[in-house]
Parts: C-alpha cells; structure tokens; sequence
C-alpha cells in the first residue's frame, strides 16, 4: 500500500515510517502542510494519514482542498485534539477516520488498512464470506456451513463489520466506534466480553476457528 | 483637588447636581408664587377692611350730616394704627384728618389710588418721626354731603413684608443649595466608598489573594445585591481555581506514578542481558502501562473540557432513553459474566438538551464503577440497577446495585476528582471515572449525587429537562 504522512514532528514521523514499513507499505512523507498538498495532489496515493497542526498549512484545509477537486483518497487525521466536536470538525472536513493523540501503532495501522479497503468495490457488497460462513446484508441472515446462526442485532452488526473488513485486524475502538457509535475507551472489557459471545455463536462446534484475537491489538476474522 | 475632580466624575455627582439644579428653580417657582399670592390676598383684605369703612361713614354722612361725619372721622383719625383718613370740602381743603400732602389728583376724582406721602406717621409713639415715608393705599369718593372723603391705608409694613418674604426667600434658595450640595457630596461619598471597596477587593484579589470577599453590608441595598452575585462569582473562580490546583497535585500523583513505573521497568528490561522472552514481557507491560496512562491523561482532560463548559457546540437533541439503552445493551453481558443481574428500567423517549457522548461517558462510569467496586452481600444475588425517569421537569438517570454501599459521610468525597475511598485505594482504575460524571452532570446544570439504596448505593444524575 502506498502511503503519504504529513507529520511535522520528525521523531514520530520516521519512527511511524519505520513500523509502516515493516508492516509492508510504502510511505512518503511530508513536513509541512504546502508540501504534503502538493505530494496528495499530484501522485496516487491508497491512504493519507494527515496531522491536524501543521506549519505552513492547516491539516484540515489540505483534506477540503483534495476533497474540493475531487479526490477520493482515504484521509486519517491525527491530532492532539481528542474531542467529539473535534473529531466531528475533522470528519466534516472530509477526513474519513478520526485518531487523537497519543495513539498507539497497532490501533494506526489497523484503522490505515481498514481505511484503504474503502476505496475497492467491496464497499456495496450485499453479502460477505469468510471461509463457510457467509452473511447476508439484505436478508439478515448468517449461516454457518449451511447451518442458520440467529444473532442478536448488535451481534448482527458487529459480525459484518469484522467480515467487511475481512483478514484485517480491527482493534477494539474501532469496534466501539463503529458499530456502538462510542468514542471513549472503556475501562472494562465490555468488547471482549461481547467477542466472546459472538465467538461462541460463530466458532462453537467447528474444527477451523474463524474469529481470531490478535494480541495487543485487536480482532480479525478469516480463513 | 484630584479629589473633587474624581468626584466630579462620579455619576452621583453628576445626578445630585442636575437635581439641585432642578430642586432650586422648582424651589424659586413655588416661593414666588407663594409670595405673591399672600401679597395679593392681604391687600385684597385692606381693600375689603377700606371698603367697609367707607360705607359705614356714609352711612354716618347720610343719617348724621356734616357733623357726625366730621367727629367720626376725627376719632378715628385720633386712633393709633395704619388708618390714614381725609375729610376735606370740595375746594381741596382739609377739615379734619391725619394724612397731608395728598396728591391733587386724588382729591379730584373717585376711586383707589396708592401713592408715597410724607406723614406724621400712624404710630403715636413715632410722632417724631416727621417727615416719614408712607405708602398709602387710599379709596377717595365725594360724600352725598358734599366732602371729600379719603380713607386708606399706610402699607409701608407691607412693603416691610414682602422684603421679608423676599429675604427669607433668599435664604432659603441658599439653604436648599447648601444642604442639596451637602447631601449630594455624602450620598457620592458613600457609593465612592462603596465602590471603593470593590475595587480594592478586585486590586487585592488580581494581585492573588482569592479567598478576598467583597463586604456586604446589612442594607441589603443593590450594592449588597452586586456584591453578593460578585461573590458568588468569586466563589466560583476559586473552587475553578481550587479545582485546578487539585488537578495539578493529582495529574502529578496520577500520572507521575505510573510514569516511573514505566521508566523502571523499562532500566530493568534494559540491565536484562539475556533478552528474548523476559525482555518482550517487560516491553508489553510498559505499553500496557502507557496505554492506561493515556487513558488517564484521555479523562481528565474530557473533565477539564467538560468543568470549563466548553463543549456546549456538541449540544443537541438527546434521546437519553436510547443512550442508557445502547449502554446497557453494551455492559448488560459484562455484569452477567461477573454473576450479577442486570436490570433497566428506563422510561422510553426521556429526552434532553445535553452532549451526547458525554452522557453516554457518564453512565458507561457509573456502570464501570458499580461493576468495579461490586462486592456481593452475603445472602443477596447481586444487581445492578439502570433507570432513567423523567419528573417534575428533572431528568434523572441512576445506576443502583444492591452491594455493601458508601458510608453515608463519604459519599460526598466519593465525587470528589481523585478521591477514593481508603479500602479501595489500593485498586486499580483511575478513580477519576465519578469525577466525570459530576463534571457531566455540572455541565448540564444539573447535580450528581450518591444516595443510599438500602442495601447499596444508587448514583444519581440529577439534570433539568
């Protein structure tokens, strides 16, 4: 995957490369707001991951920008600011996921490849499969190895979310956000409690697991 | 000389001299009205008193001739007093009275006239004092007998009078400016003072004393009113203030802790030759540390946001009733791993002005909290309760367990940012989790409060609708 950061802070900015990097993508990088516009502007990049506070140019106009000429490229913002109103800014901006200041690199990486899967087709896809278990979008439907699984609507939604994103680790923010529309961490582990459920739904009786927990990270399914 | 400058400046000043101003022209208006009508009525009563005078010597002309008229007038000229009398036949000379000199034309035709004259005066004991001005008002007629008849007044007194009048008058304007002057330069004074008063409060309370208070005195007049709500608002910047230094000290305890913790595992980690497995270990640790702390850091700058009542963009609509819902939906499988019931009762469509994410946050606290600190007692299945109702224009959103509870003398400190209570010290979790929800609950205008729910405790967000 190609990336271009626009991050003004050089320690994080090469350290961020590095661990991009070795998780397989090529990254580009920009130090100021007027060089990261013109890098987005003028080659093709899958993701661009864009601090909100940069010299020369503000984070939030370079994404109105791109998105005024009709760019469609997947932006991350990253910001020290963390709030609701801030992220709604960021988002109204035309960025297309929110992540607030300090972060961690797995949470990053997984929401930098979440975000790039946006822009293939797979997007209006109606039904998802991973290995025997397919789920329907329209019907509602899950089976498993032909065998009907009744999930609860929240069960239901979290399901498709993990199969959408198929063989990428989302982490457990990521779930909070996007299928309870939360945005805080919290405390407990209301999500692996709620992972556990929907496994013992999904995997319970079948020889290949398909939910996986991916420590220190997230979740993934896959085959 | 600055002095009365600066008090020339001061509204008071101003008003109290346009007052003054208006008070004596009203005064000058009301005295010369009053002065010229008493001088009108007691000339109208001379006037009346010669009139009847005059008819009455008539009478005497007509029933007792020449005669009775000459010998009454002759007493009554004798008399001491302001009578001024004239008897005279028609070529002008005088048979009896005690007024001279009295102008020609008088003596020739009918009617009042008021005129000067040089008299022996009408007071006996003031014979001497010939050569005497006089101002008579007199009332000249021709008797049926023929004579002349003159019969008036001295009013030379009046005159007296109305100087008098006029005197006091003066004296009177210089009083009412004096005592005006006098009274506008006190009041003045005393708003200066007052206002004085506040503005060293504010010099004293800039250059950092806060726990300074304005006066209030017993007149509870509206500068006790401004003082008070002065007050209060310096109140409220001091427990802001307060609030903050507590941040302080506790972002120093809170996150300084947990800091060296990290860095001394990292040294450790670091000194361990060997590497491999240990070395990973103590490199997860640290991250999961780091993590908590900026989940730390994460809540108490949403406290810090949400005491300075910043986020009041992020308002909107709220179906409080969906919130609860989708949070209890959330941990409902969380409290059924820990063994304990989950109930909700919460009343459909409760809806408010309020942040959404932020009363989410605020419940999703309360039940951490409940779940955290949940210590079954004995004999009891353990519950947690979630309610929202809305009543009497109160919206109230409660999570109840039915545990050991909170010694009512600490629940108020349980709300405090940071505090725990002793027992659970030693536990982790930020404790900063009910700071929040009070920050929330304030943000809303609303309170939060931990009452007891016999057996345990029910947290209470106590917002208006």
């Amino acid at each position: 995957m190609k990336i271009l950061l626009i991050e003004d802070d050089r320690e994080a900015a090469s350290y961020l490369m590095q661990a991009l990097d070795e998780a397989g993508h090529v990254t580009h990088h920009a130090s100021d707001g007027e060089t990261g516009y013109a890098m987005a502007s003028s080659m093709d990049y899958d993701v661009l991951i864009v601090d909100r506070m940069l010299p020369r140019r503000d984070g939030l106009s370079i994404v109105e920008s791109l998105r005024a000429e009709g760019s469609k490229t997947p932006v991350l913002i990253l910001s020290a600011l963390g709030e609701v109103d801030d992220r709604v800014t960021g988002l109204r901006a035309g960025g297309d996921d929110y992540l607030a200041k300090p972060y961690a690199f797995t949470e990053l990486l997984a929401r930098v490849e979440v975000l790039a899967r946006r822009s293939s087709p797979s997007e209006a896809a109606t039904a998802y499969e991973v290995g025997d278990l397919k789920l329907d979008r329209l019907s509602r439907k899950v089976e498993r190895e032909g065998e009907t699984i009744l999930l609860q609507p929240r069960e239901f939604r979290l399901l498709e979310y993990l199969m959408k994103n198929a063989g990428k680790v989302v982490t457990r923010t990521m779930l909070l956000e996007n299928v309870w529309d939360y945005h805080f961490d919290p405390q407990t582990n209301v999500i692996d409690v709620h992972m556990s459920r929907l496994r013992s739904k999904i995997d319970k009786g079948h020889a290949n697991p398909l939910l996986h927990t991916i420590r220190g990270a997230g979740y993934m399914i896959r085959e | 000389m600055s002095k009365i400058a600066q008090l020339w400046r001061t509204t008071t000043v101003r008003l109290t001299a346009i007052f003054i101003l208006l008070f004596v022209i009203f005064s000058i208006l009301l005295l010369t009205f009053l002065a010229y009508q008493s001088s009108i009525q007691i000339q109208q009563q001379q006037t009346h008193a010669i009139d009847r005078e005059v008819e009455a010597l008539r009478n005497i002309d007509s029933r007792q001739g020449v005669r009775g008229i000459v010998f009454a007038l002759a007493r009554l000229a004798s008399q001491p007093g302001p009578g001024l009398y004239y008897l005279g036949d028609n070529s002008g000379l005088q048979i009896v009275g005690n007024i001279d000199n009295i102008p020609q034309n008088v003596l020739e035709s009918e009617g009042v006239f008021s005129f000067d004259y040089n008299g022996p005066g009408f007071d006996e004991q003031d014979v001497n004092a010939e050569g005497r001005e006089g101002y008579a008002v007199v009332r000249s007629l021709v008797l049926d007998s023929g004579l002349r008849l003159v019969v008036g007044r001295d009013v030379i007194e009046r005159r007296g009078f109305t100087a008098i009048v006029f005197q006091g008058f003066f004296y009177a304007v210089i009083g009412i400016l004096v005592f005006s002057v006098l009274a506008g330069v006190i009041t003045s004074r005393r708003v200066l003072k007052r206002i004085d008063a506040i503005n060293a409060t504010s010099a004293k309370i800039m250059s950092g004393n806060l726990s300074e208070r304005i006066p209030v005195t017993k007149a509870n007049d509206e500068f006790d009113t401004l003082a008070t709500s002065l007050n209060a608002m310096l109140d409220r910047i001091e427990g802001l203030m307060q609030g903050l230094k507590e941040v302080t000290d506790n972002v120093a305890h809170d996150l300084k802790t947990p800091l060296t913790r990290l860095r001394t595992k990292a040294e450790a980690a670091l000194r361990e030759s060997a590497g491999g497995e240990t070395q990973r270990q103590a490199l997860e640790t640290t991250i999961s540390e780091s993590d908590k702390l900026i989940k730390t850091f994460n809540a108490l700058l949403m406290i810090a946001r949400a005491e300075a009542g910043a986020p009041s963009g992020a308002f909107a609509d709220v179906d409080v009733s969906a919130v609860a819902a989708d949070v209890a939906e959330l941990y409902e499988p969380v409290a059924e791993e820990q063994g304990l019931a989950f109930e909700t009762a919460i009343a459909p469509d409760v809806r408010l002005r309020a942040n959404r994410e932020l009363i989410g946050q605020a419940i999703v606290n309360l039940i951490e909290n409940a779940l955290k600190y949940f210590e079954p007692a004995e004999g009891r299945a353990g519950t947690i309760r979630i309610a929202v109702r809305s009543a009497g224009g109160r919206v109230l959103i409660e999570v109840a367990d039915n545990g050991p509870g909170i010694p009512a003398e600490d629940r108020a400190r349980v709300v405090e940012r940071f505090v725990r209570l002793e027992k659970s010290r030693t536990e982790p979790g930020s404790g900063l989790g009910l700071s929040l929800v009070n920050a929330v609950a304030r943000l809303h205008k609303g309170e939060f409060r931990i009452e007891d729910n016999a057996p345990g405790v029910r947290a209470v967000i106590d917002l208006p609708a």
